[in-house]
């Protein structure tokens, strides 16, 4: 009997709250996505009626430019940031581990500060520093001839690239590192009786020990990136370059909030939360082709 | 755990004192191999992980320096040095008398939020995680596929329907609509219940079984204490990740007196564009908050390796 | 005891699981706060919220405050409507919470209805204070018969332009007509100037300019809409802007009172914008400009309207509002009352009076920085009075502003020309209004 009870007692207070905010609310959105409304009267005031739409409010949010082009956005800031930051991540680590630098504990510690900073002051930090007239960046730039403008059009989409690195680095540094830490050190032992260059080292011994690090670490930044809207949304009021649609995430939440759509508004979220699911099994896939292949 | 003592030991490496000579003696296994690296590799790895230092630390220099400034000043001097005049007692004294002591209410919140929301979500957690870990029962697998399936799904995603089932049963704008979904810890779950399987013998708990001692019983005295660095990797884990949301009570609340720090100071900064003074408050509160973190952030630091060594690992 | 609670757990989890397959059926409706009883005006004192981003608003409400005793307005600052404000009013709204009052962006206003997040003012008497109101003012808060919010400020356009190079530099004079607007820009251009810049994301351009030529773009019909972006006077409008468009005879790199159309300006190198009443307060902090600068009517053609509408607030009462009636009376104080308008202008710097007989004290008075003109009785008043009355917002234009805005930056690049674009967004308009849920369909 013990066998049988325990662990239900155990898991019911997870389970009911799990449940209660996560699983309904995403069958909630489900069904919410395959409703469309009727309005009578020109602002829907003589009432309005919900019914089954299918998959119109799917294919409305697929041929909405506006949102095609928010996820092509996301894709591009994906590519390039995420690489970017597990780049530096995995060059900081080994650097760190290498012990050829001095202070490597203070340099790992300060890496890992703005981990502990919110994304929303990490953004109104970085948004004084993009700011012309309050930035001394900008300043500094303008007085060698550099006149950049973070907040334009084109610029934008890197400076918010920017402040997620800034924010992440130090963090995903720390799962690499710990990961490093458990090379056993005969590996090590027998490398440096080959003779191996550190280079050597750290492409045949440590890269390959520290891909389920790195997996880990790219998952959870796709779906990172997949969510980015506290920092695109601050920015939104400096930026003519960010609208209101300009991640998947905001969109959702113009339409739900905004636009009075919340049909549309739930189509986008499952959209979003499906690409997460479907990124995220890609990206566990190609890992462990590559696993086998190597 | 030797990723936990091995964590110890590399923070006291930080002190410059004799660095070189313990990093030739190797405080782990990756010093062993570098005994005999050049002076000039050191100089040069150290001056490129300086510059990547300056990167991490400009706003929070900047944050430090301009919070000590006026308005006027904030504009006029250069962001990099201090104006004319130094007055950051002033402007903190200004951040915590705003709106009728508006500033310490939205920290007090955040704490509020985050701390209970994080020991409570690490609790139950680590009770599930266990429950998983340690006893073979009909629907486990179902459940792992369920959370697996949480863990994937952006939190955001569920913001919305969460926001219409709350305001249905009347608790959006209240303490509850931020704190309840707070409680749950996916991560944690896995967290838990891969660090349950490797640090829980079960003959710890067949030992306790014979002694009488009933199923939550085993779990409270004999596995809680087992997965202490776990449950403090998972607290803190919960605690910077809901101290960070930032839709959810965007979402969730309208009254100013609930907000969250984050929220609060993002609703400062969304004034400057009219009233300019709101730049120093925002700069001095955004101080003001970046500090408790930090400290938590650095002292605790190897907790974080410990435990996030386990999920990757194994995960 | 431990079998109690697994099924204590059990239960909590079918009845959740239960909710979900309920609830999952369709989003929850809006609370149709008008198909209810009206309520009664209140017998004791009562607090009025109201949430706005116009500054210093308390200080026009302790104003009212103290003329009586029974109503006390408190004000909360909020963001500006797009960057979030209206995120909040609406959530705060459907939690069933929010202030009595909150400031509406004239065009946003029919969207607001369409939430159910505001009061039919026709259902508290509003139609009967309608003689107070600039009818311009006015016609932007009507839908069909309902009056949905009272007019707080408005943006009718005219034309602010640098007088000392347009006149005694260059010998010009500011445009009458849009065809003198072409001549006098070719001119302009020509001596390496720009006469105006334009952001063309920026889509409450196209807008007025449809407004004056006469269009309406979005019709109500009984319980319908007709969107009508292609007749006559919308397709002269699209003509001439893409004929100035490829002529390129006037900047887009930039929208007025931005940084660096200041710098511009300061330098006369941009010598106009053609925008909103409230560009006066704004235009006035253009550097060196005093006593250089003069107001002008807006460019117009031989028929349609004097001006059109830019931007533009109003104060509308919310659904979860107890005191709707004291609300009104607040807000019937604020915005017609000489003592409320003139609180406005001084503390809170609002655009042109929603009041129909009062502009505002301090308004009558030549200004020092437009060469000593007495522009807003001169100018400003004759554009406030020739508006187009049929003109209704649609409960959708924040998209379709984008849309028009989307499609200006590709008329600019040469890619989709107006005249097309107009046809397009028309299509795509429709389409958004039926994903709403509304009846809308194009103009045949």
């Amino acid at each position: 009997m013990r066998s049988r009870t325990a662990p239900w007692v155990l898991l019911a207070p997870f389970l009911v709250v799990f449940i209660g905010t996560m699983i309904v609310p995403i069958f909630m959105a489900i069904g919410y996505s395959f409703t469309s409304v009727t309005r009578s009267g020109l602002l829907g005031e003589g009432g309005l009626t919900n019914s089954f739409a299918w998959f119109d409010n799917y294919v409305a949010a697929l041929t909405n430019a506006n949102f095609v082009a928010s996820i092509g956005r996301m894709i591009l800031f994906g590519i390039v940031q995420v690489t970017v930051m597990i780049v530096a991540a995995t060059v900081l680590a080994l650097l760190l581990e290498s012990a050829s630098a001095k202070w490597p504990g203070f340099f790992r510690a300060t890496y890992f500060l703005p981990y502990g900073i919110p994304g929303v002051i990490a953004t109104i930090l970085w948004s004084f520093l993009y700011i012309p007239g309050l930035s001394p960046i900008v300043d500094v730039l303008g007085a060698v001839g550099i006149n950049i403008d973070f907040l334009g059009p084109n610029m934008v989409l890197w400076s918010i690239a920017n402040i997620v690195t800034w924010t992440y680095t130090g963090y995903n540094m720390l799962i690499i590192i710990a990961q490093l830490k458990s090379i056993p050190g005969e590996l090590y032992e027998a490398a440096k009786l080959d003779g191996a260059s550190s280079l050597r080292v750290a492409r045949s011994i440590q890269l390959p020990l520290i891909r389920p690090a790195l997996m880990l670490t790219v998952i959870f930044s796709i779906i990172g990136t997949l969510q980015l809207f506290a920092e695109p949304r601050l920015l939104q009021t400096m930026s003519a370059g960010i609208t209101s649609e300009y991640t998947p995430n905001m969109s959702a939440y113009a339409f739900a909030f905004q636009y009075n759509d919340i049909g549309m508004a739930a189509a986008q979220s499952v959209i979003i939360a499906v690409a997460a699911f479907l990124l995220s099994a890609i990206a566990l896939g190609v890992s462990n082709w590559m696993e086998k292949r190597g | 755990m030797s990723t936990t003592d091995n964590a110890t030991t590399t923070t006291e490496r930080s002190k410059p004192l004799g660095n070189a000579a313990k990093a030739a003696q190797g405080d782990g296994r990756a010093g062993n191999r570098d005994a005999g690296r050049k002076p000039t590799t050191t100089i040069l790895v150290t001056a490129i992980l300086a510059i990547v230092a300056l990167y991490f630390l400009v706003p929070v220099y900047w944050v430090v320096i301009n919070a000590t400034k006026s308005t006027e000043d904030l504009f006029a001097t250069s962001g990099f040095w201090f104006g004319e005049n130094f007055q950051l007692w002033e402007n903190i004294k200004a951040v915590l008398s705003a709106n009728g002591g508006i500033f310490p209410r939205w920290g007090l919140n955040s704490m509020l939020y985050s701390g209970v929301g994080s020991l409570l979500a690490t609790y139950f957690s680590v009770a599930a995680g266990y429950a998983l870990a340690k006893y073979r029962f009909r629907g486990r697998k179902l459940v792992y596929g369920l959370v697996l399936g949480g863990v994937l799904v952006p939190g955001t995603a569920v913001a919305l329907p969460l926001f219409f089932m709350f305001s249905s049963i009347g608790i959006t704008n209240t303490y509850w609509a931020v704190l309840i979904p707070s409680l749950v810890s996916p991560f944690g779950l896995f967290l838990a219940s891969i660090y349950a399987g490797a640090a829980v013998p079960d003959e710890l708990l067949e030992a306790g079984r014979i002694d009488g001692v009933g199923e939550l019983g085993l779990f409270h005295r004999l596995a809680l204490p087992q997965l202490t660095p776990a449950i403090v990797t998972i607290l803190l884990f919960q605690f910077v990740a809901i101290w960070n949301n930032y839709m959810l009570p965007l979402v969730m609340l309208a009254d100013e007196k609930l907000y969250p720090i984050t929220l609060g100071l993002d609703n400062w900064r969304a004034q400057t564009d009219r009233l300019p003074e709101f730049y120093q408050l925002t700069t001095t509160g955004a101080l003001l908050s970046v500090i408790p973190l930090a400290i938590l952030i650095l002292v605790l630091q190897r907790f974080w390796r410990g435990g996030l060594t386990e999920g990757s690992v194994k995960g | 005891m431990k079998s109690y609670t697994r099924r204590a757990a059990l239960a909590a989890t079918g009845a959740a699981g239960m909710g979900a397959a309920l609830a999952a059926c369709a989003p929850p409706n809006p609370g149709n706060v008008n198909a209810e009883a009206a309520i009664p005006p209140s017998d004791g004192p009562v607090t009025v919220s109201y949430w706005a981003w116009l500054k210093d608003l308390q200080k026009v409400a302790d104003v009212f405050n103290a003329s009586q005793d029974r109503i006390t307005v408190e004000t909360t600052w909020i963001p500006g409507g797009n960057s979030g404000g209206y995120a909040k009013i609406l959530s705060a709204v459907a939690a069933g919470g929010g202030p009595d009052i909150a400031q509406v962006e004239l065009r946003q206003v029919p969207e607001f209805a369409l939430a159910g997040a505001i009061v039919d003012l026709t259902r508290y008497g509003f139609a009967e204070q309608a003689d107070a109101y600039d009818p311009g003012a006015l016609a932007q808060v009507k839908v069909g018969d309902s009056y949905w919010a009272v007019p707080q400020d408005t943006g009718p356009v005219a034309t602010f332009y640098n007088r000392e190079v347009l006149e005694d530099e260059l010998g010009l004079k500011p445009p009458a007509t849009w065809d003198e607007f072409r001549e006098t820009a070719a001119a302009v251009s020509e001596a390496g100037k720009n006469l105006i810049s334009l952001d063309p994301s920026d889509g409450s351009h196209p807008i007025a300019w449809a407004m004056q030529s006469g269009a309406v773009w979005f019709r109500p019909e009984g319980d319908g809409w007709i969107i009508d972006m292609t007749d006559d006077a919308s397709i002269r409008m699209a003509e001439f802007w893409d004929g100035i468009l490829a002529d390129k005879i006037i900047g887009t790199g930039y929208g007025s009172y931005t940084t660096p159309w200041y710098a511009a300006a300061g330098d006369g190198t941009v010598l106009a914008s053609i925008s909103g009443s409230w560009s006066d307060a704004l235009n006035e902090t253009v550097p060196g400009g005093s006593g250089k600068w003069a107001v002008a009517p807006m460019p117009r053609w031989d028929d349609g309207y004097a001006s059109g509408g830019h931007g533009g607030s109003s104060a509308a009462v919310l659904s979860t509002s107890k005191h709707p009636v004291e609300a009104l009376e607040f807000l019937t104080w604020m915005c017609t009352d000489p003592a409320g308008i003139d609180a406005m202008i001084e503390f809170s710097g609002i655009g042109w009076s929603p009041a129909k007989d009062y502009i505002g004290e301090i308004r009558q008075q030549p200004s020092e920085f437009f060469s000593g003109q007495n522009y807003n009785e001169e100018i400003i008043v004759p554009m406030a009075e020739g508006q187009n009355l049929d003109w209704t917002w649609a409960p959708m234009m924040q998209r379709a502003q984008a849309i028009i805005g989307d499609g200006m930056t590709k008329a600019v690049s040469g890619e989709v020309p107006l005249v097309d674009m107009f046809a397009n967004s028309q299509k795509e308009i429709v389409k958004i209004m039926r994903d709403m849920g509304l009846d809308a369909e194009e103009a045949r």
